[in-house]
């Protein structure tokens, strides 16, 4: 509960967030715009449906009610006579014919006067729809014409609805493609600090998950906003200029149904942040016990681990149904207020026909109208509702790119260039907490090619020396010199690009055994890649391998040994040809006979480079020109091997405990 | 195909909710249609002045009362069927899990992590929206249609309602094409993503590496390509969306327009009155939102068609290692475990792992296995523990088959150090617990200290109860292998396994911690894998592994009288010690 608290607390101003992803509107601008005159169009054509339709009823449906003039010659010939339904023959004619519509049936009456057209008239004779279709070509006619042109509107809103959709669906995810990339690119500029306490599992979800629902909102909810926005105001217009009493009642609702809308929508806001937060524990869960698997299988807890997971999606299961409460009651409430309102409006507009004040006519138009003006508001709800969702993810994912890395490079700082390999660490104190120090005042010079180890117990702040060398973490103080320049004043990428480490956990990347060399640097030629496996004493296993530098290896895919998976990383250290090598336990997991095949390479690859080596295996030490001994985070002893045990110090004691543990 | 996990028996369980609200859906249709008919009884009274304003306020009065009912009735079929969808949701997940738990090594070394996450997030989201709200417009859509299609027949006229009709149908047909098409394109999508995801998960994971090696700029390119082809992939399946959507509006369209044609002719010559004309065109907009939510429906169905078969995939893999029906009543293992001429390998493209390996380890044994790298030691630890089966021979656990012991007792039996140490992100005391969920403190940090760690973990200033992993303390890799021990010796399982567990460790806690092991394993068996000769000073029996074959196999004297690579070995480290200039490593 307490990490759902933290994430709400995590929340930011909402106009900011609002303007930053404006923001990334910006390069679309002129195809939003182009959207919104489509929007505009389509909607205008909309219009333009309802009358079409109209105009057929009125023009030609009830076309029959036009007098026929007789003629001397038409395309109309009935009972031996050439009619014409022209205003021009009408008005010149004398002798006249029409049709009268009686109880849903058609009566023909010819031989009329001018005078006999307007009055009532009897005895006519009954048309069949045959002699029908004969008098009333022009109406037929007339209304194909109609029906051709409702065709051509419905051709030009498919064009401009596709044209429109694909558009803005394009726009949303180029929009989230980019936010992506620079979320990855953000990522990988944090420090490792963020990392000891942000899960991974969380960080990938910023990436994909909560960008993803961002896409919606570029791409669909925007523009329904507007369209609704639109229409809100277009229908409010309209009323309020056919009776503003009528007109005023209706709007009553508007405050109503906005402060129900707005509480929805905190409310909604606040139930689907819990459910991303419950969905990333529940992956963060379900990523680490699937990778933990075998462990859970071997220690028979799989009853265990599924009553942990029940609870987690049970909990999940809670956020969704508080939300799916919120969702059940707020439509049917608006509903019924929408009901409201109509009853209200017929109550008033009944009693002010009754007195005569306003017409059947207006009533019926406002009848109509009420449930089109409410239907874009509840639209609109729907649609801010789901805006809510994606401005819950925007939050998380710029609280992600608002992190700033405490490790910045100066804007002067210098390329490291030619390097010779001096390291020096002057009174360099350290804490990755900031506050329990793992090196306290620690002091030395390396010169180049030196080969220095550090000895020492587990935790006494080994590792930590070489974490602060390549400026994975800022040191509290003192400073860190390579080549004499304090690294503060050189370029991060220089740094770690001139020191190569072989690290403790070997990390395999998914691919084959030539990107885990060349590490996706496209640079490296395979030459460069084959002598520096020969050189790692890798290139015989990758040799064996069935499909060899293109074996296919993951992470969890355990096809390496731990000793392969050593000398492939070294393989990877060498290839990227640095000038000063760091070693952390490189010769842990190793077997004897691969740990030969190791020491071998060492020397090979320690020729010309300053070395680094953390270890507790004196077959590693012995190598160094000089041994630092530390001890709870300071230096305690230095010298090499023979001076160390004549000072009968810690040192020794670590290589008497070695030498006579067996 | 498992009948427990088909969408059917899941819907069945939820049936009364399911009934529940789309019954009350019904109704609430039902009474909606009344709705329009006060309002019309109002405004026809009005017109023809019978109406006072008693009689208005008395009609708007029932119509409220409905409209209540219908309030009423659209909050709870949401809350039932919504409900349901996620009861069904949660139901699944966890049968989801449960199976996981079942599946062999096998199955994870061939499925990425993230794309079995993605069952759980991607898979299981869709499958939700198929049986929620995709059910709701398709049962509504249903029962409007028909309605309104009954109306139009008996009211209008029986050809104009076909004709219009065919465009509709086009619906259906498209819609089953375009359903096929979404669904292949969705599926695309989806797996798009899982690698998009896949690639930040292990690009995140491995970031010391990448800013080690100043492979940001690499990363990016990298990524670059993963996220263009899932923007591409999402493309394909908005290119389709955006077809189809204006496609069907364009064809209810056709539908007006058949009307304005027939329609019309059948107005103009009194087939049908003008009225009914106007009555027609009404009827068809009300069919229109029915439609576009059968579309919408269809495209959740098909997407959740998909979804279900992912999971179905995973539901119906067998679990390869279960116990058979013919399995012993075996509650409790000792310890004496036999291998004869055992072969495994871990597929058919892969060599043998393990080539007919035989010994015999009894009860109270330390027993060592040696070797390099890649002879088959930690295969040789997973057969033991049934993570795999093995391909020929045999292996017994007191003179019984490894197939015919409850796989719970052969588990119970064995605790287990693995190599990497692996530790969840949970309380150091959790994590230890995870060996004997009963175990009381005390317990915890007898077994902590038994493995030498209890010291390191008081330092910290939560102690037992600070959180390991990815969201606590990072632990050295010493301390983390030490607590793996702890965890283990807490089982107290008459097989204890460490497979190359003290690596990290320095040596003067090693020596301590083989010291603590020999006093608590007394009487019970311990299969120690190393490679120091220092590691194995007390086992009985040492086995050394080459290329997956026994190569040689005997007590320490036997061994070293053997002058074999056991011998090799041990001259090998012995000359270390001489290079140095320091007196040769002793017994």
């Amino acid at each position: 509960m307490e990490r759902i608290d933290q994430e709400l607390l995590e929340s930011k101003s909402t106009d900011r967030v609002a303007s930053r992803l404006a923001g990334y509107l910006k390069p679309y601008i002129g195809k939003v715009i182009f959207c919104i005159v489509l929007v505009l169009l389509l909607t205008a054509l909309e219009l333009i449906r309802p009358i079409l339709i109209g105009d057929g009823i009125d023009t030609y449906i009830s076309g029959y009610t036009r007098p026929y003039a007789v003629v001397e010659n038409s395309d109309i010939y009935y009972h031996g006579k050439y009619l014409s339904q022209n205003e021009e023959d009408v008005e010149k004619a004398t002798s006249f014919s029409k049709i009268v519509q009686e109880n849903d049936q058609y009566y023909y009456y010819e031989n009329l006067s001018k005078d006999e057209l307007e009055q009532p008239l009897k005895n006519g004779t009954r048309l069949t729809s045959e002699e029908l279709k004969t008098l009333r070509k022009q109406d037929i006619d007339g209304m194909v014409s109609i029906g051709v042109k409702y065709v051509i509107v419905l051709f030009f809103m498919l064009a401009f609805s596709t044209i429109q959709m694909l558009t803005l669906q394009k726009m949303g995810q180029d929009i989230i493609y980019t936010m992506r990339k620079e979320m990855f690119h953000h990522v990988h500029s944090l420090p490792l600090r963020y990392f000891d306490t942000h899960p991974i599992g969380k960080v990938v979800t910023r990436v994909t998950n909560d960008v993803e629902s961002l896409n919606e909102m570029y791409s669909r909810i925007l523009i329904r906003l507007f369209q609704n926005g639109t229409k809100i105001v277009g229908y409010a217009l309209v009323m309020f200029l056919l009776n503003r009493r009528l007109a005023l009642y209706c709007f009553i609702f508007v405050p109503i149904i906005s402060v129900l809308t707005y509480t929805m929508r905190t409310l909604s806001r606040k139930f689907h942040r819990e459910i991303r937060s419950r969905i990333s524990l529940l992956n963060t869960f379900l990523s680490e016990n699937i990778s933990g698997m075998r462990l859970i299988q071997i220690f028979a807890n799989e009853f265990k681990k599924q009553s942990e997971f029940e609870d987690k999606s049970k909990e999940l299961y809670g956020a969704h149904m508080k939300q799916v409460s919120v969702n059940a009651l707020f439509r049917p409430i608006i509903y019924f207020l929408s009901q409201l309102a109509l009853a209200l409006v017929i109550y008033v507009g009944a009693k002010d026909v009754l007195s005569s004040v306003v017409t059947i006519g207006t009533l019926y138009v406002f009848v109509n109208y009420i449930s089109s003006f409410f239907e874009p508001i509840q639209e609109m709800a729907e649609a801010f509702s789901t805006l809510q969702n994606a401005m819950a993810s925007a939050e998380k994912y710029f609280s992600v790119m608002d992190e700033i890395s405490p490790i910045v490079e100066k804007e002067d700082a210098m390329e490291l260039k030619n390097i010779r390999g001096k390291i020096e660490f002057r009174n360099v104190t350290f804490a990755y907490d900031g506050e329990h120090d793992v090196l306290k005042d620690i002091s030395f010079v390396i010169e180049p090619g030196q080969k220095v180890a550090f000895v020492g117990a587990t935790g006494a702040g080994k590792s930590s020396i070489l974490n602060v060398l390549e400026r994975f973490y800022d040191i509290k103080s003192g400073e860190v010199l390579i080549d004499d320049i304090n690294i503060k004043d050189l370029t991060l990428d220089s740094i770690r690009r001139s020191i190569g480490m072989v690290q403790q956990d070997v990390f395999i990347f998914t691919g084959d055994i030539e990107t885990n060399i060349k590490l996706f640097d496209e640079d490296l030629s395979d030459a460069v890649m084959i002598e520096s496996a020969q050189i790692a004493n890798a290139h015989t296993f990758i040799e064996k391998l069935p499909h060899q530098y293109k074996e296919p290896v993951s992470e969890r895919g355990s096809t390496l040994s731990s000793g392969q998976r050593q000398l492939l990383s070294f393989a990877r250290t060498l290839a990227h040809n640095p000038k000063i090598l760091v070693m952390d336990e490189a010769t842990a997991n190793i077997d004897t006979e691969t740990e030969h095949l190791i020491q071998d390479a060492l020397e090979k690859m320690m020729v010309g480079r300053t070395t680094i080596m953390v270890a507790h295996r004196l077959s590693t030490i012995q190598h160094a020109d000089t041994i630092l001994v530390m001890h709870h985070g300071r230096i305690v002893e230095r010298g090499n091997h023979q001076e160390l045990l004549r000072q009968d110090g810690v040192y020794k004691k670590l290589y008497e405990l070695q030498l006579f543990s067996a | 195909m498992n009948k427990k996990y088909t969408l059917r028996h899941y819907l069945f369980n939820q049936g009364l909710f399911y009934s529940l609200g789309l019954l009350m859906l019904l109704i609430v249709d039902y009474i909606n249609l009344y709705i329009p008919q006060y309002i019309g009884d109002v405004m026809d009274g009005l017109t023809s002045f019978s109406y006072g304003l008693q009689d208005v306020i008395h009609t708007l009065f029932v119509m409220l009362i409905f409209v209540g009912i219908i309030t009423l009735g659209r909050v709870f079929w949401r809350v039932f069927i919504f409900g349901a969808s996620r009861q069904v949701e949660k139901q699944m997940r966890n049968d989801l899990f449960e199976k996981l738990l079942t599946l062999s090594q096998t199955y994870f070394n061939y499925h990425k992590t993230g794309d079995l996450m993605s069952h759980f997030t991607n898979d299981i989201d869709a499958i939700h929206y198929a049986i929620g709200p995709a059910v709701i417009s398709c049962f509504d859509a249903i029962v409007m249609t028909t309605m309104v299609l009954y109306k139009m027949i008996v009211y209008v006229n029986l050809r104009l309602t076909l004709l219009c009709l065919i465009p509709m149908a086009a619906i259906g047909i498209g819609g089953y094409f375009f359903g096929n098409e979404i669904e292949n394109s969705f599926s695309a999508k989806q797996e798009a993503f899982s690698k998009l995801s896949d690639f930040v998960q292990e690009s995140i994971s491995g970031q010391r590496v990448i800013k080690a090696f100043v492979q940001e700029k690499n990363q990016d390119r990298e990524f670059s390509i993963v996220n263009k082809y899932n923007l591409k992939k999402n493309m394909d399946v908005v290119k389709l969306m955006a077809s189809v959507m204006p496609l069907l509006e364009f064809v209810i369209g056709i539908s007006y327009a058949i009307t304005i044609f027939y329609g019309g002719y059948l107005a103009i010559t009194a087939q049908i009155t003008l009225g009914r004309f106007v009555a027609f065109n009404q009827y068809l907009a009300m069919l229109v939102w029915p439609m576009i939510a059968f579309g919408d429906a269809i495209i959740s169905f098909s997407q959740g068609r998909a979804s279900m078969k992912r999971l179905q995939e995973v539901f119906d893999e067998i679990p390869h290692i279960e116990d058979s029906a013919n399995v012993k009543d075996i509650r409790t293992l000792h310890g004496n475990i036999t291998f004869n001429n055992v072969s495994f390998q871990y597929g058919k493209e892969f060599e043998d792992s393990l080539k007919d390996v035989s010994f015999q380890i009894e009860q109270g044994e330390t027993f060592a296995i040696l070797g390099k790298t890649g002879a088959g030691k930690s295969t040789l630890v997973s057969v033991l523990a049934r993570l795999y089966d093995i391909d020929r021979g045999s292996i017994l656990f007191d003179g019984y088959f490894i197939k015919d012991i409850p796989l719970k007792t052969l588990r119970e039996s064995i605790a287990y150090v693995p190599q990497d140490s692996y530790l969840f992100s949970d309380s150091i005391s959790n994590n230890v617990r995870f060996g004997k969920l009963s175990a009381s403190q005390k317990e915890i940090e007898e077994a902590c200290k038994m493995a030498c760690v209890h010291d390191n973990i008081v330092d910290f200033p939560d102690q037992y109860e600070t959180i390991v992993g990815e969201r606590g303390v990072t632990l050295s890799g010493g301390q983390k292998q030490r607590c793996a021990i702890a965890r283990a010796l807490l089982k107290d399982a008459p097989i204890l396994v460490l497979d190359d567990s003290l690596s990290a460790v320095d040596t003067d806690t090693e020596d301590q911690l083989l010291d603590n092991l020999k006093k608590i394993r007394n009487g019970k068996t311990t299969i120690l894998i190393a490679h120091r000769v220092s590691t194995i000073r007390n086992a009985n029996h040492i086995l050394v592994l080459e290329e997956g074959k026994m190569a040689e196999y005997g007590t320490f004297e036997e061994l070293m009288a053997k002058n074999g690579i056991f011998k090799e070995m041990y001259d090998k480290q012995q000359l270390e010690k001489q290079l140095q200039g320091e007196e040769p490593w002793k017994e």
